[in-house]
């Protein structure tokens, strides 16, 4: 999954090409902020943020290159995203397009690409204001605090080093993400601080966003259309989290830039809305629930990057996503700059530089890393690593928010902001981002919250959806889909129902986490639940909404550690995750209006355990993570870890072609879906272990269709994309179906071809009982009818494991059947070694069993006279299936015959023993059997004469050397009748 | 589990296994490389030496420590991973690790010119199928799908691939055969011994009798085991003989299972086998076979075909065994015509086929005059019995001259 949100993203990207970085568009503005703000910005600037990168944090925003078109010239140059930093300045508030400027000196490599679409639009508007407030852990200082994103970036760097991304994610996103770049640049960009500047880019966001946004990349959209007011509305969001995402970043110093970087993005949005920012800062030192949630946070995140769990974080990120859908970036820091492009370059370079910054990537460590997530020894880490930044952060925080105020803000600043209303729902926001590091926001993860957010009338629907984005992006982080993933075209998930949500507030986020595919309940494919999104009514206050943000951290911690353990054992829990969060985002994508339910469901499951399964979890796996701990920066280990990252890579190519897919369907679910399938199925060849578990793990409950059809008719059509429940009929309109093809006066054509339709829908529905093997039966039988051995082997084959799956049905006669065609018409010795091996004792005791063994008997000892008895006595549709063999029976026997035999054989006793025999059994003789039989010796070269007393009599003698097998008046070249013109013509005309 | 063991204990026997593993290596000790790798030997060594790995839970540091043991760790590590698993009963995971660790020997025994690991590597595919085989019942037992048997299939082709060609590790192709042989007749795909045996007996480079006689027997055991099922019984008559000559006679059990499906092939073509030999191998199974042939007992055949019929399904001689049948026939009309020779001897050569008919009565296998007229038909036409049948007479009429041909090591003709 991550990889295919990280394809996806980076497709798209891709496919404007240039766009990676800029996908971000114009309106992103931002995005061309990072590159280069062109023209207008100062290319200078962005040169020097390059070069400094790290050095010129405050200024960043200096930078600003201003106007969107700038922005948009600066896509050209392409060159410098070093810029980046530049747009924080320029404006802030003003967003406009200017401030690009200095966001990342990192991005300069991506040249091309995306910049020029970038420049288009608007960007710049909303960009306005730089958030100072970047902390960028290096750089603390530097004003750019919008830079943060870039710090979120660099935290990606600083990750790398922890196995934060996964490199091979990244690599594999490779467009996407930027996180690339973070490495590279990490600390330096990050610790320069100048990313003020994405705040700007913000801005700009909102009033750009729709037309940017589509420009980028389609799914984005979403949001744009957003009218600007909601963007404002999301920006609060944002902006509250990215101001705690910041402060996560804190924490880390690493860790912390990036978060920083998140936080930034998102104060930049907020200052847009002035009240946003404000509120975002603040929110640090207000809420003490927010710090504790930094605190979780942090450590969660010095946890991963220890853990080098890449796809923790991703998760975590994705999870908020999910909400957000829209945006299509992966990387979630970027989200507030969202300045889509920008992102998108910033993925670019990511990448590139990450490469390079080699030393960052060490593959996520193995589970072992496991240890990290124990939050204490988090804890410990975060604290020797930034320890101010820790206690910074919320101030960091502030001024993100503060972005109204002054882009350049050092990081460190800690404003105090009272929270309003819209904090509450940023708070939660900003849990949610807190828990996802912060440089792995992707962009279209920000659009896709902001979508999600600007949705809610009210703060308790707010806090409501900020809990199920945090959800949905921590699950996407512990996938590793968070970067990959395609928020653009992520479908929103339903709005909360407040008061589900106030009940559960508490424990929901832990149950996300440990959902896994088995979890669901119900079909993705299912109808879609009708309701509206806005419908709900949220009752929850702010403290609630914080509080449950904070355990969810808490929880997720926790689970994280215990799933650690489970990968060092299993090595498949991560897959498990990433196909748990794949099918989420399939199912959200697919219906969006659906998650509301899922999500009830699954709290009311979790609530029960989650908590005590953690807690146990924890406990089992101490002594695991001391051991586990040190082994963590083994030779041994890292080189595991290498390899783990490798097997992203060797994904690469089909996400990349499902992203295409995706990219080119917008629409498409089905694609996805697919893309998800092949991704599921890739993964099991890569890993053996793991993959094998995990397929065990797949919940195809998920992937059911129901049918919702009510057609009783249906022609069968190979089915080239998933089945759409409405031409699908449900299991009772199937049992009509069925009882009116068996009364059908039609020919086998067409019942051939309604059943298959049948089997179809069964098979889609997953629908295994009596019905099923009913309808295999008749199909059988059918085909046997009419002598279709293909389609007869087929049903034949799906009865098999239908019987031995328990199901009832006439199991006797179809193993009859099933001895009948090994013997006459496979002739393979160990199939029917193996088939009669097989027959139970009561088998052998029915009538169609052992008149099939008695066949095989003759058959094997060419005892013709058996065998034609035989046939004239069968049971059943023996005589069918032997129907088939009659030929190669009667000409052995003529030869045999006619080499035995001296000098004539009455055509009669041939006929006689033969089995030819006329209709009217009451011909005593069967004369009319007696032509058949006489015109078949003769058709067969047999020399016939009569003799004295007018009796037809086979010469023997004269025979034996006439004999031959005449070819079937039917034959085809091609060796199937059924495939000939004529016969397809009259079919499609029947 | 070896709880009496210290933790220096544990070091000590870790690092002594690692530097014998380094040593033997410098030396080209094959002997001794091979008892270092033999997992399911259980020797004494060995579970001490697993016992001190789960003790020691990081022997990878160990490792790691010393450049002499990293260069091997890719082997040893999964090794040790291997042996812990094995001791405390994880199969499943053992097989896994070994699977690794034997494919990190090959990348190594592809490096060395000479064949000296060769006897190693061989305890590396022996271990590879006993242990995919032991890891796919903890899997069936645990309702899963047993599939490690068919990894294990897959890796020994590519042992097969590293040997197979020219020079001296040449030699060790016919033995990764042969284990590849019995994880396909395992698994029931013997359809793929079909490219084994191809690049075995159509490359020219190597003489077949220059590989390990114990090879050759076993290789040669199933081939002829193929040939039985397709009913190729001249081949397989060479093959298994070949296989039971130069079997060792000590070893009774192979001697046994090569017998078992001789047996039925010689009697396919027409040669009874003394009642010692199927007593000596406990054969008992064929005795009434045999002795259904010897006396044109039909009765007795069916009889004895019913009776072991599990058995011989399984086995894959039942359809073989029921082709004997005609024999049967054959012998009954010939006791016919020896007491009409006795009665009569200028009419013995015409046998009615009341007579069959009567005699099939009275061992109760009730016959209408068609279908022995069809039995007759089928006698002559296979060259059983030399003659006609007049069909209006219902009379056979044999040949005055050896109207009964003897098969004599030719099968029955198609």
């Amino acid at each position: 999954m991550m990889n295919q949100g990280g394809v996806s993203d980076t497709r798209t990207t891709l496919d404007q090409k240039v766009s990676l970085e800029h996908t971000v568009d114009p309106s992103h503005a931002q995005a061309p902020s990072y590159y280069a703000p062109p023209p207008g910005s100062e290319p200078a600037s962005w040169a020097s943020y390059n070069h400094a990168q790290h050095t010129e944090p405050g200024p960043p925003g200096s930078v600003p290159q201003a106007s969107a078109g700038a922005v948009s010239s600066s896509g050209a140059t392409n060159i410098e995203y070093a810029n980046y930093a530049a747009y924080p300045n320029n404006d802030p508030y003003g967003y406009g397009n200017t401030n690009y400027s200095n966001y990342y000196g990192s991005y300069q490599q991506q040249p091309n690409q995306a910049y020029p679409q970038q420049q288009q639009p608007s960007q710049t508007q909303a960009y306005g204001q730089p958030t100072g407030a970047y902390q960028s852990t290096g750089a603390p200082h530097q004003p750019i605090s919008s830079f943060q994103n870039a710090g979120s970036y660099a935290g990606p760097a600083s990750y790398s080093s922890t196995t934060y991304y996964n490199p091979g994610d990244y690599q594999t996103s490779s467009g996407g993400y930027p996180s690339a770049n973070y490495n590279n640049s990490q600390t330096n960009t990050w610790n320069q601080g100048s990313y003020a500047n994405y705040a700007h880019q913000y801005p700009s966001y909102t009033a750009e966003s729709n037309g940017a946004y589509n420009a980028q990349s389609a799914p984005a959209p979403a949001p744009a259309p957003a009218t600007s007011v909601q963007y404002q509305q999301d920006y609060k969001q944002w902006t509250d989290y990215y101001s705690q995402t910041e402060v996560t970043c804190a924490p880390g110093t690493e860790n912390v830039a990036s978060t920083s970087a998140s936080n930034l993005v998102p104060a930049g949005y907020s200052a847009p809305n002035s009240q946003q920012v404000s509120t975002v800062q603040p929110s640090a030192p207000v809420n003490n629930v927010h710090e504790g949630y930094w605190k979780q946070e942090g450590q969660a995140f010095q946890n991963y990057n220890v853990s080098s769990n890449m796809q923790s974080n991703f998760q975590k990120p994705l999870d908020l996503y999910p909400a957000s859908g829209s945006f299509q970036n992966q990387q979630k820091p970027e989200v507030p700059q969202q300045p889509y492009v920008p992102y998108a370059a910033a993925s670019h370079q990511v990448t590139q530089t990450y490469h390079p910054s080699l030393p960052l990537p060490p593959p996520p460590p193995p589970p072992q890393t496991a240890a990290p997530f124990n939050s204490a020894q988090v804890n410990n880490v975060q604290i020797p690593t930034n320890p101010r930044i820790s206690s910074n952060l919320p101030v960091s925080l502030p001024k993100n928010n503060n972005t109204t105020i002054g882009v350049t803000k050092p990081a460190y600043i800690s404003v105090s902001l009272p929270k309003t209303n819209d904090n509450a729902s940023s708070h939660a926001a900003a849990a949610a981002d807190s828990s996802l590091k912060p440089g792995m926001l992707p962009k279209s993860l920000r659009g896709y919250v902001e979508r999600a957010l600007a949705r809610c009338r009210d703060d308790k629907q707010m806090s409501a959806c900020q809990d199920i984005l945090k959800e949905v992006i921590t699950k996407a982080s512990t996938d590793g889909t968070l970067a990959t993933r395609d928020w653009d075209t992520e479908p929103l998930f339903p709005l909360p129902n407040t008061d589900l949500i106030n009940n559960d507030a508490t424990t929901p986020s832990p149950m996300k986490n440990r959902r896994s595919p088995s979890r669901r309940t119900k079909s993705r494919w299912e109808p879609l639940p009708e309701d509206k999104p806005v419908e709900k009514q949220m009752s929850f206050t702010p403290n609630n909404v914080k509080y449950g943000g904070l355990v969810h951290s808490n929880e997720r911690d926790k689970q994280v550690s215990t799933a650690r353990p489970e990968n060092k054992e299993n090595k498949f829990s991560n897959l498990k995750f990433y196909i748990g969060n794949q099918k989420e985002t399939n199912k959200a994508g697919l219906r969006p209006a659906k998650r509301q339910h899922v999500g009830d469901g699954r709290i009311g499951l979790n609530n029960g355990d989650s908590d005590s399964d953690s807690d146990k979890e924890q406990q089992s796996l101490t002594a695991y993570y001391a051991g586990a701990i040190a082994l963590a920066d083994t030779p041994e280990e890292r080189r595991r870890r290498e390899s783990r990252s490798k097997r992203f890579e060797k994904n690469h190519g089909n996400r990349a072609a499902s992203n295409f897919a995706k990219t080119k369907n917008v629409g498409g679910n089905l694609y996805t879906r697919r893309a998800s399938a092949s991704l599921l199925a890739n993964s099991n060849s890569l890993d053996e272990g793991p993959a094998s578990r995990a397929v065990e793990d797949i919940d195809w409950d998920s992937l059911t269709v129901k049918g919702t059809c009510q057609e009783i008719e249906k022609r069968y059509l190979r089915l080239t994309s998933a089945p759409d429940p409405a031409t699908v009929r449900p299991e009772e309109v199937l049992e009509k179906a069925l009882r009116f093809v068996q009364d059908s006066p039609k020919n086998y054509l067409y019942k051939c071809d309604q059943l298959k339709s049948i089997r179809q829908d069964l098979t889609v529905q997953r629908i295994r009982n009596e019905l099923t093997v009913k309808v295999y039966e008749t199909h059988a039988r059918l085909a046997i009818e009419v002598g279709d051995l293909s389609e007869y082997n087929q049903c034949q084959s799906q009865l098999q494991t239908l019987y031995a799956e328990g199901i009832k049905g006439q199991d006797m006669e179809f193993s009859a059947y099933n001895l009948l065609c090994v013997i006459l018409h496979s002739n393979n010795n160990r199939d029917l070694l193996s088939a009669m091996s097989r027959l139970s004792v009561e088998a052998r005791k029915d009538t169609g069993v052992k008149h099939a063994l008695a066949v095989r008997a003759a058959v094997t000892s060419g005892n013709y006279v058996s065998f034609f008895k035989l046939y004239k006595n069968a049971p059943n549709l023996n005589t069918c299936l032997m129907d088939l063999y009659v030929e190669k029976m009667r000409y052995a026997a003529v030869k045999c015959m006619t080499r035995s035999c001296r000098p004539t054989l009455p055509v009669s006793y041939v006929a006689q023993v033969l089995g030819f025999q006329s209709a009217d059994s009451s011909d005593e003789k069967g004369t009319g059997g007696l032509e058949e039989c006489t015109e078949w010796l003769k058709a067969h070269g047999a020399c016939l004469a009569t003799d004295g007393s007018g009796e037809m009599m086979l010469d023997a003698k004269a025979s034996m050397a006439s004999l031959f097998m005449p070819e079937p008046d039917d034959a085809v070249s091609h060796g199937d009748a059924s495939l000939a013109v004529n016969d397809f013509l009259t079919r499609s005309l029947s | 589990m070896a709880s009496h063991m210290s933790m220096g204990e544990a070091h000590r026997r870790i690092t002594e296994y690692l530097n014998r593993f380094v040593d033997v290596i410098s030396y080209q000790d094959g002997t001794s490389l091979k008892n270092l790798l033999y997992l399911s030997s259980e020797s004494p060594s060995f579970l001490a030496l697993a016992d001190a790995l789960n003790i020691f839970q990081d022997a990878n540091r160990v490792i790691k420590q010393a450049d002499k043991y990293s260069q091997y760790a890719e082997i040893v590590a999964p090794l040790f991973r291997a042996m812990q698993s094995y001791r405390v009963g994880h199969l499943v995971e053992s097989y896994q690790a070994f699977e690794k660790s034997a494919n990190a020997f090959i990348q190594e025994f592809r490096n060395w010119e000479s064949a000296w690991a060769l006897e190693a590597l061989y305890v590396v595919v022996y271990e590879i199928r006993i242990l995919a085989e032991k890891a796919d019942r903890e899997l069936a037992s645990n309702g899963k799908t047993p599939e490690k048997l068919k990894a294990a299939g897959s890796f020994l082709m590519k042992v097969f691939g590293v040997l197979a060609g020219k020079g001296p590790k040449r030699v060790g192709a016919l033995y990764v055969t042969c284990q590849l042989f019995k994880v396909y007749f395992k698994l029931g795909t013997v359809h793929l011994c079909r490219s084994v045996i191809r690049s075995i007996e159509t490359a020219r480079i190597f003489d077949f009798e220059e590989f390990p006689v114990r090879d050759k027997v076993t290789y040669m055991y199933y081939t002829g085991r193929l040939e039985v099922l397709n009913e190729n019984f001249p081949a397989a008559d060479h093959k298994l003989s070949y296989a039971l000559k130069h079997c060792d006679p000590q070893s009774e059990a192979n001697i046994r299972m090569i017998l078992k499906y001789l047996v039925p092939v010689k009697l396919s073509i027409g040669i009874l086998p003394k009642k010692s030999l199927l007593e000596k191998y406990n054969l008992v199974e064929y005795s009434d076979i045999v002795l259904a042939m010897r006396r044109g007992d039909l009765r007795l055949l069916r009889h004895a075909l019913e009776q072991h019929e599990d058995r011989f399904l399984r086995s894959g001689v039942y359809l073989v065994l029921e082709k004997l049948e005609l024999q049967v026939y054959q012998r009954l009309v010939k006791k016919i015509y020896i007491i009409q020779k006795q009665k009569d001897p200028s009419k013995a050569h015409q046998i009615k086929l009341e007579m069959i008919v009567k005699a099939l009565k009275w061992l109760q296998m009730e016959m209408d005059l068609d279908e022995v007229e069809c039995i007759m038909s089928i006698l002559i036409y296979k060259n059983l019995v030399k003659g006609y049948f007049a069909h209006k007479s219902k009379v056979a009429v044999l040949s005055k001259q050896d109207p009964f041909p003897k098969l004599n090591g030719k099968p029955i003709n198609a």
